[in-house]
């Protein structure tokens, strides 16, 4: 298997690991997010670390995210004692819409060939979705998100000038 | 206006942000009820019924955790 192979296998399953671990049904794209900033050595993990983004601080967010949303519509979380469920091990978790428009995005940016998607390929594909999940979760962390698109094209741009 | 807008653009976000956290709470209080009824004896058909959807769709989506969890599972025709 190729090095991108490896790599796009293992955000698979991290994501796969996210979601489960989240009570998500499927995939999203704030799970491939999470994988990404768990997998150090490489230059999508170095732009979102410059950005003191990690996986535990996407987590925080990705969380304040969703009891904001909730609040919109006059539902506090605090409000709920939920009895933890327990979580399916292998509960089969699909690719949720969200993030087959990453992977899509990520394809395009790629351009064709084998072994052409680079993890800041995948960046590029979570951080360019304008409205949704991610996009709310970083700016309630205070992070600019076309900052990180920018720093995260010069890293592309400086792996293809290598 | 501009301003209204944005406003606009704004209100419409949070209201469709707030209808796809419902869906993942819903889901999540799915898991945590499901789990808490079977605990306390119910079974699969009343468990379906009190959801509202099929008990081979309730256990085919539950089945295997509650059991990994050690939930003694009633017959599901109990």
């Amino acid at each position: 298997m190729t090095e991108t192979g490896r790599y796009l296998k293992g955000i698979l399953e991290r994501g796969r690991a996210e979601a489960r671990q989240s009570g998500s049904s499927a995939v999203e794209a704030e799970h491939l997010l999470l994988a990404i900033a768990a997998h150090p050595g490489t230059s999508a993990h170095r732009v979102l670390a410059a950005a003191r983004l990690d996986r535990d601080s996407l987590r925080v967010a990705l969380d304040r995210e969703f009891a904001a949303s909730l609040r919109v519509a006059g539902v506090d979380l605090s409000d709920f004692d939920l009895p933890v469920a327990t979580a399916d091990p292998e509960r089969a978790v699909d690719l949720g819409t969200s993030a087959k428009l990453v992977l899509e995005r990520a394809v395009r940016t790629a351009g064709r060939g084998p072994g052409r998607i680079r993890p800041a390929h995948l960046l590029l594909g979570v951080l360019d979705a304008e409205v949704g999940t991610v996009p709310r979760a970083l700016a309630l962390a205070g992070t600019d998100r076309e900052q990180l698109i920018e720093r995260t094209r010069a890293a592309l741009a400086a792996e293809d000038g290598r | 206006m501009a301003n209204e807008r944005f406003t606009a653009d704004a209100d419409a976000a949070d209201a469709l942000a707030a209808v796809a956290a419902l869906r993942r709470l819903a889901d999540r209080l799915e898991d945590s009820a499901v789990e808490s009824a079977m605990r306390a004896g119910w079974s699969w058909p009343q468990v379906a019924e009190a959801l509202g959807v099929t008990r081979q769709a309730v256990h085919k989506k539950h089945a295997k955790r509650l059991i990994a969890a050690g939930v003694s599972l009633r017959r599901r025709d109990s």
